[in-house]
Formats: structure tokens, sequence, C-alpha cells
């Protein structure tokens, strides 16, 4: 488990780092090195050079801009630990999705970006982006570019960015007090990728859902948005379930599970978890994941009731 | 100043332990080997002209390139953990029958028969030249169908030696039950388990440093047993033993892995004399997932009678075990369970069954529990569904049948002998310390309530051997007093992380009367302590620290005839108190006595008898049937090791032991492509183990039955915990969903396992 041999260099501006990634040579980027170390170190990647971001300023900023939250390319896991880190439902979405991600000492040293820049079916943070409508900065040789996370992904490890390009930065619009978020993640142990995770918030108006936004996690070969899903949440009364673990039957949110899985996801097996076994959690998930966004949305809209009496 | 809990703790705990890959030799190569990522197959062509050509590469070898590598021994011809299979068996099978035509080399020299089987090895300057030249070993195997279970193996449809059937060993205890008590029994519970395999996964994987020094051979290594390793060394480099000298220094965990001589190291050995450099490998944690030693691998069938009121009439076990690719001393490894097999059970009739099967995989060898927790589950899992068939309560059932205090010794139908026990009342105190009723109380208020979580109470009453086998249950060692006022204990013995430096010095300190930080243990260095057996079989504090005892008597005796002369008084007119000889208004302390009258030692071996450790473990676990998740809430781990010499450090080994039997129960297995090969791409996230985060409230409390085996009066403690818990997590969650058929509980309980037993057909309500 040692690395091949490499070079290494580590760029004070965005420019540089686009000129080292453009050299065409097998270049890799070096964030929080979460997976890129571990790749190396079995030498599944054997990349020639390491394009070393840290030192380049400014990519640590996390900047909210009218409606609009803006990550930069080094900011750690951890930066969202935090509810308040980030205004409204969405930081209560990361703070409930970032605690799923490693241990805390990966998390000090691993960044959303990055997560995105790698494209792992089972990365949290991708499916938060695309049910979120992120919309990912890009630099190239070719000058500066925007994806949306809905494009990004194309497969496990694949994604729209080109060899030259460094991502700097991803951007997610804040949605309002009138939505709650929900996160539900089964894994076996805490240290494990999720076998299955599910993020979703509901905006409610006049107590009816007036938008849902599903995310899926590791239920295909890349993060999927459950749009049939969502569309069946449309204009649905949000009736809170009655307490215990299980839905009612007829309830819209176990409704919106079954056709989650059913429609929108694409599991592939993986040791311990059948596409059967997967397609399942995928429904129970989506559907405590709704559960909890109704319950925030509702907690969420108290306090700003009592805020205004 | 701040107090260390154990004496190996101010060292280790601050970084400044020092284990192999710790130890600096100038000029030292490191060892890297190439394998095969295929599982059985015929090596073509293995080429290491490329190898040999990248910078820092020392040299690369194929088989064919050291055609006079010796064959790496097999342990099953010279056991000392188990010995060979009794020749009361009544087959024509001896382990050498079982070795004979099926050597494991150590490089492949025509056939891979398990994935990671090394076909090259590379020496570097470092790790990462070794690995360069390593990635520049080209070869070529034809792959042959796979065999990974020893079901499938067993019919032979694939043979791993053509000619030999895969069935290596068969054996037997207990004699056939006979028929007409299973058919006349009330219930006859009938089940089929699967032991998984499971890694022993020490925090250090395996290592071996190699230091030639003229016609000398200095062996560093994490070991259990340095002293058979030095007798194997010697004997394939066909020198006398005392040319070569193995030191264990600080070793990061074993738990059964480090007690063999495996192929790496015969190379290195090999290599490092042959070459007149130092050669160490230190394998790194994907090569020990790949190539380090599996534990367990059984598939078993059981058939449990009891009559209307309980009383166990019969049990009959059958199992297939898995060998690994080659028959080394998993062969004999089985009959630990058949031998166990009774249980702590009044059964009058138990007959188990066994043939060893080689499969495609890394050999098995024994793991922390070695044959028991197999005896444990397979009975204690049946022993829960002849209660939920009887309509009896658990503990009631056990209670019912456990061997009675007055009983001592009994000998079992398998052929054992227990020595001591009271078993029944480490259940009560197991009951008492969960809140038995407390919890039963909850279970039917959940079982009311529909959005409640189920909740089950699984039990597990054990007894297992310590110790070891006859023959391999004494050990060497020694007490010397020095001018200084220091006492060096010796022992034969090994720690891998068992605290002997902290238990041993406290023992002779107490037993000498001196103060325990005048005592220093000297062991794990052949060239201090030129005899020893080592430690596994949970038998250091029985058998070791037996022996130190027995050598602090040889040397109070000592002492007090020394007085006798110098004092010129009857020897029986000398006392011996608190570290001194006394006589009259003479004192002496033994520092004097050293000064006045030369160096005292004594040296001697003692034999103790095999002691058979007991408890009874608990669980309360809750289940998300939508999803299969299982929380276990409480565990209760009631052990009995006779005498305990160190609270903390028992407490340690149970604690510890349970959690790796929490992995058993619910995380640890490899899942194989339909190559054979484990699919281990993610490494531990693929392989689970669980971590601080997955480990539930545990409670270890002790009852303490001394072993009348020694004077001691100890029984081993490091096993226990993984014997006993098991059993008891899977009968928990058998007991929350209520199914029918136990055997689709198979380990470990995955969530997608639990959500479709989940599924399954339930038992019919009973009112409890």
């Amino acid at each position: 488990m040692k690395p091949a041999a490499f070079d290494y260099v580590a760029p004070r501006t965005v420019r540089e780092a686009v000129e080292a990634l453009g050299a065409g040579r097998d270049a890799h980027v070096l964030a929080g090195g979460q997976s890129l170390i571990l790749e190396m170190r079995l030498r599944r990647a054997r990349p020639e050079v390491v394009v070393d971001i840290n030192r380049v300023p400014g990519l640590g900023r996390l900047s909210v801009d009218g409606g609009t939250l803006r990550v930069g390319a080094l900011v750690r896991h951890d930066a969202f630990e935090a509810a308040g880190a980030v205004p409204g439902p969405l930081g209560t979405l990361f703070s409930l999705a970032v605690v799923t991600i490693a241990h805390p000492p990966i998390r000090s040293r691993g960044t959303m970006v990055g997560s995105l820049a790698w494209g792992h079916p089972a990365s949290e943070w991708c499916a938060v982006a695309v049910a979120m409508d992120a919309v990912l900065e890009l630099r190239g040789s070719g000058g500066a570019r925007e994806v949306a996370a809905g494009g990004f992904f194309h497969g496990p490890f694949q994604t729209a960015r080109r060899p030259d390009e460094l991502v700097t930065a991803v951007r997610f619009p804040l949605p309002g007090a009138d939505t709650g978020a929900g996160f539900a993640e089964h894994r076996r142990t805490h240290f494990c990728f999720a076998q299955v995770a599910v993020a979703a918030t509901l905006t409610v108006r006049g107590g009816l859902v007036a938008e849902a936004r599903i995310g899926l996690v590791n239920a295909a070969d890349r993060p999927v948005r459950a749009r049939a899903a969502e569309r069946a949440l449309l204009g649905a009364e949000v009736v809170l379930p009655p307490a215990g673990h299980r839905l009612p039957g007829g309830h819209p949110f176990a409704r919106a599970g079954e056709i989650a899985a059913t429609a929108d996801a694409a599991p592939v097996a993986e040791p311990y978890a059948g596409v059967d076994y997967k397609r399942h959690a995928v429904a129970v998930l989506v559907g405590r994941a709704l559960r909890q966004a109704a319950e925030d949305q509702r907690s969420r809209a108290a306090v700003h009731r009592g805020g205004h009496r | 100043m701040r107090r260390w809990a154990r004496r190996e703790d101010e060292r280790l705990l601050t970084g400044r332990g020092r284990y192999v890959a710790d130890i600096r030799v100038p000029g030292c190569l490191d060892a890297v080997f190439v394998r095969s990522g295929v599982a059985h197959g015929v090596l073509r062509e293995v080429d290491c002209t490329a190898a040999r050509e990248v910078p820092g590469v020392a040299g690369a070898w194929s088989a064919a390139d050291l055609m006079d590598l010796p064959a790496c021994p097999h342990a099953a011809g010279d056991l000392q953990d188990l010995p060979p299979v009794p020749r009361t068996v009544a087959v024509g099978l001896s382990p050498e029958e079982a070795v004979a035509g099926r050597e494991w080399p150590v490089l492949v020299k025509d056939r891979v028969r398990y994935p990671g089987e090394a076909v090259a090895v590379v020496l570097g300057e470092d790790r990462y030249r070794a690995e360069d030249g390593a990635a520049e070993v080209t070869f070529r195997i034809d792959p042959l169908p796979a065999v990974v279970t020893p079901s499938a193996a067993a019919e032979d449809s694939v043979r791993l030696f053509d000619g030999l059937s895969n069935i290596a060993f068969e054996g037997s205890a207990g004699r056939p039950i006979d028929e007409a008590v299973l058919q006349g029994a009330a219930v006859v519970v009938e089940a089929r388990y699967r032991q998984q395999l499971l890694m022993p996964t020490p925090m250090e994987c395996r290592t071996f440093l190699a230091v030639p020094e003229a016609d000398r051979l200095t062996v560093w290594a994490g070991h259990q047993m340095p002293h058979r390793l030095r007798r194997e060394l010697a004997a394939l480099l066909e020198w006398p033993p005392d040319r070569v000298r193995v030191v264990v220094p600080d070793t990061g965990g074993a738990f059964g892995s480090k007690s063999a001589l495996f192929p790496e190291y015969v190379a290195v050995a090999f290599l490092a004399v042959r070459l007149g450099r130092p050669v160490r490998w230190i394998e790194d944690r994907l090569e020990s997932m790949l190539v380090a030693t599996r534990g367990r691998g059984q598939d078993q069938r059981v058939r449990l009678a009891a009559d209307a009121e309980g009383r166990l009439l019969a049990y009959e076990l059958t199992i297939d075990a898995d060998v690994g690719a080659y028959p080394h001393l998993a062969v004999g490894l089985p009959m630990q369970t058949a031998w166990m097999a009774t249980g702590p059970y009044t059964t009058p009739q138990v007959r188990a069954t066994l043939r060893s099967v080689l499969t495609n995989t890394m050999v098995t060898y024994p793991y922390r529990g070695a044959g028991r927790p197999e005896a444990t589950v397979a009975l204690e899992r049946s022993m829960d569904a002849l209660a939920h068939r009887l309509g009896l309560d658990p503990a009631e059932l056990r209670r019912r049948n456990l061997i009675p205090p007055a009983s001592f010794p009994y000998r079992t139908p398998t052929g054992r002998c227990y020595d001591s026990g009271n078993y029944a009342a480490a259940l009560d105190l197991a009951l008492t310390t969960l809140d038995y009723d407390g919890w039963r109380a909850e279970r039917a208020r959940r079982r009311a309530d529909p959005a409640a979580l189920p909740l089950g109470i699984g039990l597990a009453c054990y007894v297992e051997r310590s110790g070891g086998e006859p023959g391999g249950l004494h050990e060497f060692g020694g007490v010397e007093a020095r001018e200084d006022g220091t006492v060096v204990a010796r022992s034969g013995t090994s720690s891998s992380g068992q605290s002997h430096e902290t238990v041993f010095p406290a023992l002779v300190a107490r037993t000498l009367g001196v103060d325990e930080a005048r005592v220093r243990l000297a062991e794990g260095d052949t060239g201090e302590q030129p005899q020893g057996v080592g430690s596994f079989a949970s038998r250091s504090a029985q058998v070791a620290g037996a022996m130190l005892v027995h050598a602090c008597a040889l040397l109070v005796g000592r002492a007090r005839e020394r007085a006798a002369g110098l004092w010129e008084v009857p020897v029986g007119e000398v006392a011996w108190c608190d570290g001194a000889v006394h006589a009259g208004p003479a004192v002496m302390d033994l520092a004097e006595l050293v000064k006045l009258t030369g160096p005292l030692r004594v040296d001697d071996r003692f034999a103790a008898g095999m002691a058979f450790p007991f408890g009874a473990h608990a669980a309360v676990a809750e289940v998300d049937p939508e999803l299969g998740t299982v929380r276990v809430l409480r565990l209760v781990a009631v052990d009995d090791c006779g005498t305990v010499l160190d609270p903390v450090v028992v407490r340690g080994q149970a604690f510890g032991s349970a959690v790796q039997g929490i992995g058993q129960a619910l995380y640890e297995g490899f899942a194989f492509g339909e190559d054979g090969v484990p699919l281990l791409a993610g490494a531990l996230l693929d392989y689970l183990l669980p971590t601080d985060a997955e480990v539930p409230p545990i409670e270890i409390r002790d009852t303490r039955t001394p072993s009348p085996g020694t004077p001691l009066g100890a029984k081993g403690a490091g096993e226990s915990g993984c014997i006993g818990t098991p059993a008891a997590i899977v009968n928990a969650v058998a007991d929350a969903l209520r199914i029918a058929d136990p055997g689709l509980l198979g380990t470990p309980l995955t969530p997608e396992t639990v959500w479709r037993a989940a599924r399954a057909p339930k038992l019919p309500e009973r009112p409890v």
C-alpha cells in the first residue's frame, strides 16, 4: 500500500492550478485527499502529477449572496456540522447529512467540492447537490463555465469535469422558511458507506406540498433525483403520520417512497445488499426523510409564526 | 504523577512502543510479494526480468528462480494447541496422512490454490521501490473453478490436489446417538448453521525481520510462540537451534493469527541468509485481509432432542469444516468443536462428527475461541429454538439441564473432563445483572404496541477449554534474585497485548512478598529464556502463572537453605516472610543474601491441568424490521475464569473478546465473487468490524470457581467473550422476530438477512 512515484505541484492561484492540470499529463487534484490518497496507496490511481490546491487563496470561502450559497473548493465537510453555518433549511439539511460522512478527523480534511468532483455513487453531497439544484463552477484552460449538478454526474467516478478543469465552487439556491429538510441514511456501521440514503425537502403552502425535492444516495450508479416521487407529492395534503417506525400504507410519503424505489432508483447490487433489498430501503428511507422534512417544516413554521406574534 | 493502569501503558499510550516496523537496521531490504488475483488456477509462467531492472530493487524471484526454497512445514503433525487427532478415532486417517501429498509451497510452483497466494517475491531498498518492482512482475494463471465453502468442496467435483479428495480428515467424538431416543423425544430441533469465515484482524498485521550476522540469524517478529518459530526456522535452515534467536518486541495483537510459520517468513529468512542482508516483511492491511489466517468456517447440522419437561436427551452435531487451501493446523482444529459439543449440559448422549475439507481460501487457523465459539453457537441457538418449541422460558430450560456443581469433575460424552464449575450461578448472575424480568416485561409491552420496534432477549451459556491439550500444558521459566535487589521473572510465554508485563511481576512480587516495582519480566526473547511454549489457548495466566508461583516456591526453598547454611541453623528454623529469610532475631532480605552467597536463580518446567472456564451471556436487541437493522441495547457477560490475577486486565480481555463476538454476530464476513475471490476492494469498508460507535453498553461480571488443576487456580480469560456473545445476540434477534426457522439467521446478521428473516413465517403465539 505505497503509492507509485508521482510529481507534486502546489499552485498559488487558480490559473496556475489550471495550467498544471492542462499540461498534458495525467493530473489529479488534491484537496482533502479523503479518497485520492487511499486510491493512490492502493495504486488504483497512479497520477503522473498531483496538483495540491490547498495553497490557493480564496478557495476556502463560504459565502451567502442574496438567495444563493457559494461553497469554495477548500471548504471542509466539518464547516457544515452546525445547522446555523448555512441559513435556513439548507443548513439543517447539510448538518443532518454531514455527520454521516466518515469520521470527524476525515471531515476536518475532506471537502464538499472534492466529493462532488470525485462522484462516488454513495456520496451524500452528490445526492444533496442533485436534489437542491446546485450549480458547479469550473475553470479550465478554455475559461470558466457552469454545470448544473443534475447534468454533472455521468456514472461511478465519472463527471462532466474535463481533465484540465478545476471545480472552484458549488452554488446552492437557499430555500425559504416554508421549506423543511430531512435526511435518512442506512448503513451497516458508523464507519462505512451508505447502503442507501435519502435527502429530502418539502415546501408547504396552505397545508399542501408546493415543492418536493428528493435525492437518492447509492440508489444507482450515480446520484439520483427522484423526480417521479417528487411529482407524486405535489399538491398532497401534509398530514404528519402517527408515531412509530412504519408509515401507514396509503400515506403520501409511503407512496412517494414506493414510486422512488420502483420508478426513480436503479440500484446496483453490492456485497450484503442485493437490488431488491436496496429498492426496499429506498422506499423506507424516502418515507422517513419526508416525515422528517415535514416535521422540520412544521416546527420552522411554528417558530416563524411565534416570531411575528 | 499519572498512574497508568498497566506497566505497558506509559510506553504504548505515549507513542513509545517499539514494534518490528520501528526497528531500524542499516541496509535492510523490504520484501513485497506478488500475489495471485485468482482463487484457483494453473500457473503458466512468471517473469521477474523487468522487476529486476527497477531502480532500488535488489532482486526478484519466482519459485522457479528459487527451486531450493524449502517447503512450509505443516503444523498439523506437531500441534501445540491440539494434540494429534486421538487414536480412538475409528478412521484410518492421521494428520500425517492428511498432509501427505498436499505440500504448501512458499511460492506457487504450478498451482494456485487460494487468492493472494504468492507467485514471486521482490526485495527493494524500501517498500515503495519493492512495490514498484512487484508491479513489473508478469505472470499468467489459467483459472480453474473455485470452491469456497466446505459443503461445496466436500463434493469433490473440483479437487485442489489432483487424485486426492478435498476431505483431508474425518473425525468424531462421542458414541452414535440411539435413533430410538430421537424417535421417542417430545421435541427434536433440527437446524443448519453456517459459521462464517472471520479475520482475526490484529491492529498490527504480521511482521518479520530477519537479521543475519556471521553464522547466526536474529529474527524479530510479532509472534505468540517464539520458541517454536526458532525451532522451525533452525530446522528449515538445517542449523542447530542456538544459531537462531527470535525476539518478540511490542506486538499489536494476534488473536491466534501469529503462532505459525508462514510462507512469507520462510522466504524472508531464507533470502536474508542467502544474501547476507537484513530483510523484513511488514504485512499491510490489504495483504492481511487476503492472506492472513482465517478463523471459524463451519457448516453445521444439529439435532437436539428433549422430553416434554425440557430435559435434554440427545444432541448430534455434524460439521463440515473449512481447512483452507492447505492442510495445516485447521485439520485437527474442528475436533475442538467436537470435544466441546456437550456444552454445559447433562445431555446423556452427545455425538459430533466432522469432515475437514480443503477449499480455495487462505488457510483456516485458530482464531480467538478456536473451535469453542462454533460449538457454543450451534448448541445455544438450538437451545433457544427448543425453548420456543416447548413453550419454556429459555433460562428455565437451561437451568433444568446445567451440570450441577456437585458433579465435578464431570466426564462428558464427548470425551472431556470438566474440572470445576457452578454454571447455574453464572446464569443467575447474568439474569439479575440484565434485569431479565424487566426486559421480559418490556418485550411484552412492545409486542402489544404496533408502533414499537420489536425487542428480543438472547441467552448463551458456555463452557470452554483453556491451557491447551495434553502434551502442551506446560511452560518453562524461572525466577532470579539479583544483588541489586531486583527480581527477574522469566517465562516462555509471549505477550501480544495481554499485559504480561503487568500481571506476572505483580504475581511474583505477591508470592515472594517483595516490592512489585523491583520485579521485571523477561519473555519473548529466546536469547533470554531458552525454552518456552508460548501464548495461545488462553494459557498464559493459567499455565505460566502457575509456573511462576512454582518457581517462587523453589527460590524460597533455596534461599532458606542458604540462610540455614549462613546462620548454621536447621533449615526448618528458617522462615520466609515479606521477601526475607528469618530465623529468630536474624533477618536478611534477598539482595543481601545474594550478595553474601552468590547468584540465586531457579529455572524449571511446570505442567498444569486442562481448565474449563465457563459463563453466561445475555443480550437485549432491538430490530428495525423495515430495514433489518439490529441495535444491541444491552450485553451482559458473566465469565468465570477461576482465580483472577488482575481484575482490570481480565475485564479488558472480556470486553475486547465480547466486541469480537459482536463482530461475528453482526458485521464480519467475506462476500465472494463467483470466481472465489473475496470482494475486498474497499478493504475494511467491505469487511466490517465493530467500531466504538457500534459497541453497546456491556456489563462484565464474574463468578470465581478456582481450577483444581494448578495451585494458582486461574483458568484462561482471553477467549470467553467471543464464545458466549455471538449466540446471545443471534438468539436475541431470533426472539425479537419470533421466526420459526432459526437457520434463517445466518451470521453476520446483515440488514438484508434480518429483513428477509423478518418476513419469514413466525412462531405461533404462545401465552407467556
